[in-house]
């Protein structure tokens, strides 16, 4: 049996309703779009309508990336349709630019509702020269400083045990930050996954770890993943809450996201929170066609059937406030040329030259670098 | 082997019987099918290895042919599929995991290094883990460092670990069945770039290739040039290029890594006097540093020019500048250029 409140004695209590280790991932809105728990005063209209147009930016970022990937003009991308509550609820939990962040590649939904522009997730995809991490990653592997909002690494869960270095970090310094750092169901394996949660706990360092749990790794879904029913209860094993979210629920997420950040942000140590949502799209471009191997449609329709940006406009119909068909087309529009235009203004940028290469290996460059990079500019003034 | 069946294995060409022509990664199936059905302790395990199988299908259609007693998915961690097949090995099992990318070694890199390359040194031999790691490796699909890089180096350097990479169709087949019916640990690369791209004649009758045997691709008196893995069909165009401009250039494809067939290389370069090494890996700490080393020590008096090296550079796999990175038959000719002209 799960018990409701943490039995560990080094947990402290919560003082708040929302309950850590729930049987069934909590919710404030039913996929119909009405509410089963009283709607906190904050979720005005308007601010239902604003997260509603940035979950609608994010699916159609996702829809024209693709389309950009059809064409040649880019080679990778991983969608996180179906996962936008997750992201842009958890873009609302923290205070952004004060927090740092450890994402994983699917977060780009996350740093665009954490208010990354639009062209400089789009640059990293293209590897422009207006890429702030100077094409040195493929795409889907960004980083913005301004937004401590850190770089992210293709190796799963290799950011973990860093974030909670980084949260060490914050403590020691004494400052009021935290350190949010995500990652997917499948990165929950990972041994890096839990020495970073391990580590975290035995410092009391102030880490919200958030699994995006969209129930498949690739072709490996959760069941095969761990025998543990669900994600959250590992929390259990390094003596922090664990708390249990419909990720498909927006204001879910922001309830229990923002609650958690800022329990930790008040020095009672990490939280692990698993947002339960769905990967509604193929693992990568690399996967479309192998999809049909491992997972039925009828599970992807009952998914798509649940779609997160469906239940926010339940939600404001419910309160009186429908997101019309007309509304709805000019958003996808206005998102669609502004893609448009931040693809042609990061391509008029050009591709960096071989320069680039040798650059940031070092914080300053050794004679054998010198010597290599001299050899790249002979041969390719010799090809001239 | 007789001597012939050992010529033809090193130039790559079967000898006798029926051969279809396969592509690398068809190959590396074909060779795994068989072993499954030969050897019932032989098992196939990894991340999406199974239904999906694998993300570049070279494990497509085992599963459904053998089951999922005998391949299967893994939950995503490779410490515990490198660690997994040690214990496996021990007791008695053929494992062959699937690391994804070989850029995904790090989180198994102490199971490989700590457990299985010594398990057999540290028990006095009462123990030993006989498995096969498979993982594509190297660069030029734009994947940027996370799905191009070269770690083989850190493999030849920890002692216990026989470490190969083939080239050809041919030589997948037959170096991964050696491996699976021989005794140590080996790491088999497979460069990701050939998968496809290398097509060759396999046969259809059962061969293996012996771990630690090099093969010539093209005889020559005027250099030696010398690659493994992905860079072979680079270098091959090299030599056509010298060819046409009548230079005789011998290309050797080292084919393993640990152990290396130090005998063909130096007595290529006894009879050609120059040597250029090629490798896509940084060049800091390259295998490559090792077969010059042996060269200078073992032929020196042979040597009418420095032992020239085309590698990697030293900087992380770039993402839009890989086609600089990886050196092309441009970059490889012209090493062979300079060390002609020395
Ligand atoms: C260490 C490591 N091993 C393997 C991979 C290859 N890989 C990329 S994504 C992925 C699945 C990740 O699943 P999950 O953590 O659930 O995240 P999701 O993609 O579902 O968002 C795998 C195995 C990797 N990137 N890093
Ligand atoms: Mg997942």
């Amino acid at each position: 049996m799960m018990t409701a409140s943490p039995s560990i004695s080094n947990i402290p209590p919560l003082s708040s309703p929302i309950e850590p280790f729930s049987p069934e991932p909590l919710r404030w809105v039913a996929e119909d779009g009405r509410p089963v728990r009283d709607l906190p005063a904050r979720y005005t209209p308007e601010l239902l309508r604003e997260l509603h147009r940035e979950m609608v930016r994010a699916r159609e970022f996702d829809r024209k990336l693709v389309t950009l990937l059809r064409q040649g003009r880019t080679t990778f991308y991983a969608q996180s349709s179906g996962m936008e509550a997750t992201q842009v609820g958890l873009a609302r939990s923290i205070r952004v630019g004060h927090d740092w962040v450890w994402p994983y590649y699917r977060d780009h939904t996350l740093g665009l509702a954490m208010g990354v522009p639009m062209i400089d997730l789009i640059s990293q995809c293209l590897g422009t020269n207006s890429d702030l991490c100077k094409g040195r990653q493929m795409p889907h592997h960004f980083g913005s400083a301004s937004k401590n909002f850190v770089s992210i690494s293709s190796s799963i869960a290799s950011q973990v045990p860093p974030a909670a270095g980084n949260a060490m970090a914050q403590k020691y310094l004494g400052t009021d930050e935290i350190t949010l750092c995500t990652f997917g169901d499948g990165a929950t394996s990972e041994g890096d996954w839990h020495a970073g949660l391990n580590m975290a706990g035995a410092a009391k360092a102030p880490a919200l770890f958030v699994c995006e749990n969209n129930q498949w790794a690739i072709s490996t879904n959760l069941a095969a993943q761990t025998a543990s029913p669900n994600i959250h209860i590992k929390a259990k094993a390094y003596g922090m809450p664990g708390f249990y979210v419909d990720g498909n629920d927006i204001v879910a997420v922001m309830e229990v996201c923002g609650y958690a950040a800022e329990w930790v942000r008040a020095g009672n140590g990490p939280a692990l929170v698993e947002c339960l949502t769905y990967r509604v799209g193929s693992h990568s471009n690399a996967d479309a066609d192998a999809e049909k191997n491992y997972r039925t449609r009828d599970e992807v329709n009952s998914w798509l059937a649940r779609d997160p940006i469906a239940r926010v406009e339940g939600l404001l119909a419910h309160l009186g406030y429908p997101v019309d068909a007309e509304e709805r087309a000019d958003l996808i529009s206005a998102v669609h040329r502004a893609v448009d235009a931040d693809v042609l203004k990061a391509e008029a940028t050009g591709q960096p030259d071989w320069r680039i290469m040798f650059e940031d290996v070092y914080a300053d460059t050794p004679p054998h670098l010198r010597e290599q990079a001299a050899f790249v500019r002979a041969e390719q003034e010799g090809q001239k | 082997m007789t001597a012939t069946q050992d010529r033809s294995a090193q130039t790559g060409q079967a000898q006798t019987g029926e051969t279809r022509i396969l592509t690398l990664i068809q190959a590396v199936t074909e060779a795994m099918r068989e072993e499954l059905a030969r050897d019932d302790r032989v098992v196939v395990f990894g991340e999406d290895v199974g239904a999906r199988g694998g993300v570049f299908l070279a494990t497509a259609g085992l599963q459904a042919e053998f089951g999922p007693r005998r391949v299967f998915d893994t939950p995503l961690s490779e410490a515990s599929v490198v660690g997994a097949a040690v214990g496996m090995a021990v007791r008695g099992l053929r494992p062959i995991a699937e690391i994804q990318f070989a850029d995904y070694m790090g989180p198994g890199f102490d199971q490989i290094i700590s457990q299985a390359a010594k398990i057999r040194y540290r028990s006095g031999g009462q123990f030993t883990a006989p498995l096969i790691i498979r993982t594509p490796s190297g660069g030029g699909v734009k994947g940027g460092h996370h799905h191009s890089q070269s770690p083989e180096s850190y493999f030849t350097h920890t002692p216990g670990l026989k470490v190969v990479m083939p080239s050809t169709p041919y030589d997948a087949k037959g170096l991964l069945k050696a491996a699976i019916r021989g005794e140590d640990p080996v790491i088999y690369f497979e460069p990701k770039r050939l998968y496809r791209a290398a097509k060759g004649e396999v046969p259809s009758h059962d061969y293996i290739v012996k771990i630690g045997e090099g093969a010539v691709r093209r005889e020559g008196t005027d250099l030696t040039l010398v690659g493994y893995g992905g860079v072979m069909p680079d270098a091959e165009r090299a030599a056509a290029a010298l060819a046409a401009e009548g230079v005789s250039v011998e290309v050797i494809d080292l084919r393993s890594l640990v152990p290396w067939d130090r005998e063909l290389v130096l007595s290529s370069v006894q009879k050609t006097g120059r040597a250029v090494l090629v490798s896509e890996a940084p060049r800091i700490s390259n295998f490559m540093g090792e077969v010059a080393y042996v060269i200078q020590e073992q032929a020196f008096d042979s040597l009418l020019a420095p032992v020239g090296q085309v590698a990697g550079f030293d900087t992380p796999y770039p993402y839009v500048q890989d086609k600089v990175y990886l050196p092309g038959p441009n970059r490889i000719t012209a090493a062979c250029v300079k060390a002609l002209n020395y």
